[in-house]
């Protein structure tokens, strides 16, 4: 493999979903990675990229991967000055990946200390090992929650749906302003909401949209089990059944705010559309990798009943669930779904100029019923990422 | 010799499951409404009881004892009807009746095999003490005095007393401590010899109250008169009958013994007080033989508290005036989840100081696990659901009436009331396997345990959980299944105001091993108490000892709490007795200089002997 004339770049967020994605392609394309990263409950950096990269069926990597264990939080990353200097002489650029992905208000301290506070010390990072670029990982969702086109540049926004959005606004601003000040390139990638693998349905996170599928599922599960050990006793009080053709009828109201769709791009999609950008990106470069074929809840629903045998799920636009009475599954679904109600059924559009000209105008796939089986098989095979490794 | 704690039950033979009897007296209280073993009511010494057939199988297994004319008696006096496996199982997973048929078969052996045997010694001392008691109420058969030989205390030597004598009145161990002083003979009071500090094993002679169980109900004055021999749960359950309500400690505790040892407390104390707030008056023997009362003012004056360890019993409690409390029909329990021990002490702190509630206790996955188990291996699965699927490493369990219950809910806690907590108990095998509970986690990320205010919750745990008496006791051994379908279809085995009123949530807290609780009063500080849960696990760690959070209860208006700390050990491991004999005596050093560095915490050592103290002088002085 030659690897001597791709730049060394360090990675930060390599165990994360999208972060150990682009680890496994770049070392596919013969980068050399340092990995930046920390050890997480008894297991060390290198256990966990181990068990990765043995999940990609990723085995040789002489002398092509270095894992680091580090602090962002602390001086000189943490780690001793000599190996610290000797990081910052190796490697040529930085892809900021690392990210709590959390939409929880309660855990604001800890979105923004992992979001927005240890970005001095990469940044810092950056500025001494005199980077040739830096390419952060972001959000296509830092525009805002009231803006309807999303443009390729920075956001102003101060209204966000969760802390998350508000974050990662904050960072990009952040990132943007050290290294225009320190004459450092870089560029901010910026996807949708990501699912798994459009050809394998492969994943390692299965948040997002699998979300309301699982949660469907589960509830499906509670009420068929009723109808098997129970007579259906409880089932019957809400209209629940199982038809002749073995579908489980579940009269489930979604009610979401507004009109709209899912923009969701395959994990696939994200890497190709990141290696390019990273292979040729502009200085500044803001790039939207998103999915101009949107995804109406109403198809995912129709995929739902065809591939998990449940009828009777409706999304119903424009009205709050409020003052309806609503029966215990809706009531449990409607829990589930809170943190995303909004981005299943967004109507932002986002604008692609950068992106479609550094990557040839690669597209993402249309959310196909065939993509969903796979997706949905891989998910209930790996029992929701509960059984993966 | 083996450790046996850990081995399956199942596959503990006799020897076994004897070894491992927890000496919790509850054989001796008929806690499940399934009956008591009759040989133990009529006999009345332990030694007739399953409890004391398990310590002398043992014995006679460990060759210790020969086989004497009682323990023939006591062989034959047991009908093996089982009612002990079902007590037995509820509370350890234990079943003693191979333990009994094992004791039936060896003395049948041994006599059909020609063996000779062991006849009482004569004994001029046994015979003046039999002229008081009477001759069916004295003895120094081995084969009893074997029973009253020890306890599973980690810090004690057996014993073996040279008499065991159970009088009937008072008089009658006022006669008792006069010959014992006039011939020198040591005499220790044992109630149910639950404690776990060697307090009713000596030598010389034993003095079991269990013949003496009077109760007198004064209920114009919300009173109740009891005998030394009246356990905390016969007089609750007269109490109840009568529309009142005791504090009562341990169930089997028997009252009098509780309030000599170390005074009445349990999550009920939060209203009702412990110590002297339990009783208005009792009547004692002194060292010499002559009665007085505690409100006499020529009395020793046993409402003050002097700061030491090591006190002697100020004399032998022979009966005391227990307050009844009233009891409204509008009670009910409910769990209040919290993720950290601060917010959980808060909020006990908080109610306390406002008087929401009548008893309030943190508790930690342990506690409630292990309680809503069958099995031991179940507990350990339960736990991991509540740590780790529920997110709820606490909860404070709080009984009130109505008003309370509803302020709660206006304060904004969510909480699992007694519809939940029933789908939850009686659910539990259908909660191990379901998978939904992975997305309760997510939910409660942006609000802790909003599910629970889901307004349908319940009749979603209820469908998903499908439960019922006959899916709880699937994981029962399959014999005693029936019967324990029938129990759990009973209201009161998963009220949680029966259930902590009569302390029955607690008293499994011993099955995958004995305990020895640490127990101190302490201002609820969270930094003090923090500092001292994170010290008491450091030191049970060091010593590689099985710990966990007890309970928390708050008392006196929320000044102070009750903190227990429970460290967990195989009493049939010297190595470990001897590990958590070390760690004992360094929780005692921490507690000493917490006690002089705050001027605030103190010790249970310093409270032994002293329960009928005011809590006044205890905690403030």
């Amino acid at each position: 493999m030659i690897f001597e004339k791709k730049p060394t770049i360090a990675l930060s967020g390599a165990t994360g979903f999208l972060g150990s994605h682009l680890m496994a392609s770049m070392l596919s394309e013969g980068y050399r990675l340092v990995v930046l990263g920390r050890s997480y409950k008894e297991e060390t950096l290198k256990q966990r990229i181990s068990k990765l990269l043995q999940w990609f069926g990723i085995e040789e990597l002489v002398g092509q991967l270095e894992l680091v264990e580090i602090d962002f939080l602390k001086p000189m990353l943490g780690i001793p000055e000599e190996e610290y200097k000797n990081l910052c002489t190796n490697t040529e650029q930085i892809i900021h990946c690392a990210s709590d992905t959390s939409f929880s208000e309660r855990k604001r301290d800890l979105v923004f200390k992992s979001n927005v506070n240890s970005l001095e010390g990469i940044l810092e990072f950056a500025a001494n090992a005199g980077v040739t670029f830096f390419h952060y990982i972001s959000t296509a969702y830092v525009a805002g929650a009231n803006v309807t086109v999303c443009k390729e540049c920075l956001s102003s926004s101060a209204d966000f749906l969760n802390v998350y959005e508000e974050s990662k606004a904050m960072a990009e601003n952040i990132i943007a302003a050290f290294c225009k000040k320190n004459f450092i390139p870089f560029t901010v990638i910026r996807p949708s909401v990501v699912y798994g693998d459009s050809h394998t349905g492969r994943s390692l996170r299965f948040n997002a949209l699998y979300f309301p599928i699982q949660s469907v599922k589960y509830i499906s599960e509670i009420y068929l089990n009723d109808i098997k050990n129970n007579a259906g006793k409880k089932s019957k009080q809400y209209g629940i059944f199982l038809d002749e053709e073995g579908f489980l009828f579940l009269p489930l109201r979604i009610f979401l705010p507004k009109e709209g769709a899912l923009n969701i791009i395959p994990v696939d999609y994200f890497v190709n559309a990141t290696m390019k950008i990273i292979a040729n990106p502009s200085p500044g470069g803001i790039y939207h990798l998103t999915n101009n074929s949107l995804t109406k809840l109403e198809m995912v629903s129709v995929y739902n009943e065809q591939f998990m045998k449940i009828k009777g799920v409706e999304i119903i636009y424009g009205r709050s669930a409020d003052n309806v009475l609503r029966n215990p599954a809706e009531e449990l679904f409607d829990r589930f779904i809170e943190p995303y109600r909004s981005y299943l059924s967004d109507n932002r559009v986002f604008e692609r100029t950068n992106t479609d000209l550094v990557t040839d105008n690669l597209q993402p796939p249309e959310f196909t019923y065939e993509i969903y089986k796979n997706c949905m098989k891989y998910a209930i095979s790996v029992n929701w990422g509960q059984s993966i490794f | 010799m083996k450790n046996t704690a850990n081995k399956p039950e199942n596959e503990k033979g006799p020897y076994e499951t004897a070894r491992n009897c927890r000496h919790y007296a509850m054989c001796k209280i008929d806690f499940l409404g399934s009956g008591v073993c009759e040989s133990g009511l009529e006999k009345h010494f332990v030694s007739y009881y399953p409890q004391g057939r398990m310590i002398l199988y043992e014995a006679l297994a460990e060759k210790k004892i020969s086989i004497t004319e009682k323990c023939v008696e006591i062989a034959d006096s047991c009908n093996l009807c089982g009612k002990c496996d079902y007590q037995c199982y509820f509370l350890n997973e234990m079943r003693p009746t191979k333990v009994m048929e094992a004791l039936k078969k060896h003395v049948g052996t041994f006599i059909a095999n020609g063996g000779k045997v062991k006849p009482a010694k004569d004994d001029k001392i046994l015979s003046e003490i039999k002229k008081i008691v009477g001759d069916n109420w004295a003895t120094n058969d081995e084969a009893i005095l074997i029973t009253y030989s020890h306890d599973l205390s980690p810090i004690s030597e057996p014993k073996t007393p040279d008499y065991v004598v159970m009088p009937y009145t008072k008089e009658e161990i006022a006669s008792l401590v006069k010959l014992f002083n006039k011939n020198k003979i040591p005499y220790t009071l044992r109630g149910n010899g639950q404690n776990l500090l060697g307090f009713a094993i000596n030598e010389g002679a034993i003095i079991d109250v269990n013949r003496m169980k009077t109760i007198e109900f004064d209920e114009k004055n919300w009173l109740a008169k009891v005998g030394p021999g009246v356990a905390a749960f016969d007089l609750q359950k007269q109490a109840r009958e009568r529309g009142f309500r005791i504090n009562a400690s341990e169930p089997a505790a028997l009252l009098c013994a509780n309030i000599m040892c170390s005074g009445i407390m349990s999550t009920f104390s939060t209203t009702y007080g412990i110590n002297a707030d339990n009783f208005i008056d009792a009547e004692f023997i002194d060292k010499e033989g002559s009665f007085f009362s505690l409100n006499d003012t020529s009395s020793p004056n046993l409402y003050s508290y002097k700061n030491l360890q090591h006190k002697s019993s100020p004399g032998i409690c022979v009966s005391a005036s227990i307050k009844l409390h009233p009891v409204t029909n509008d009670e009910s329990g409910i769990l209040v989840p919290f993720q950290t021990l601060d917010s959980a002490l808060d909020f006990i702190k908080d109610c306390s100081v406002r008087h929401i509630g009548l008893a309030l206790g943190i508790v930690g996955t342990e506690y409630i696990s292990v309680f809503l188990s069958p099995t031991k291996k179940s507990a350990a699965e339960v736990k991991d659901i509540f740590l780790n699927k529920l997110g709820i490493p606490y909860l404070v369990v709080v009984i009130g009436d109505k008003f309370a219950i509803r302020t709660i809910s206006e304060m904004g806690f969510p909480f699992f009331d007694q519809r939940l907590f029933n789908a939850l108990y009686l659910g539990l095998p259908s909660l191990k396997s379901a998978e939904w509970l992975n997305l309760i986690k997510e939910l409660s990320d942006d609000e802790p345990y909003s599910y629970l205010r889901i307004k349908s919750f319940a009749d979603l745990l209820e469908t998903a959980l499908a439960p019922s008496p006959a899916l709880y006791s699937q994981e029962i051994d399959p014999e005693l299944r029936p019967f324990f379908e029938k129990l759990f279809s009973r209201e009161e085995m998963t009220n949680l105001v029966w259930l902590n009123m009569n302390r029955i949530m607690s008293t499994k807290l011993g099955r995958r091993k004995p305990f020895l609780p640490v127990l101190i009063y302490l201002p609820i500080d969270n930094v003090l108490v923090n500092e001292l849960n994170d010290k008491f696990r450091l030191i049970a760690d060091k010593y590689q000892i099985d710990n966990d959070f007890g309970f928390i209860t708050p008392i006196d208006n929320g000044k102070r709490c009750i903190f227990e700390y429970d460290y967990f050990f195989d009493h049939t491991n010297p190595e470990e007795i001897n590990r958590i004999r070390q760690a004992a005596t360094e929780v005692n050093i921490l507690v000493d200089e917490y006690s002089k560095k705050t001027g605030t915490v103190k010790g249970h050592p310093y409270v032994l002997y002293q329960g009928f103290s005011r809590k006044e002088n205890l905690l403030y002085s």
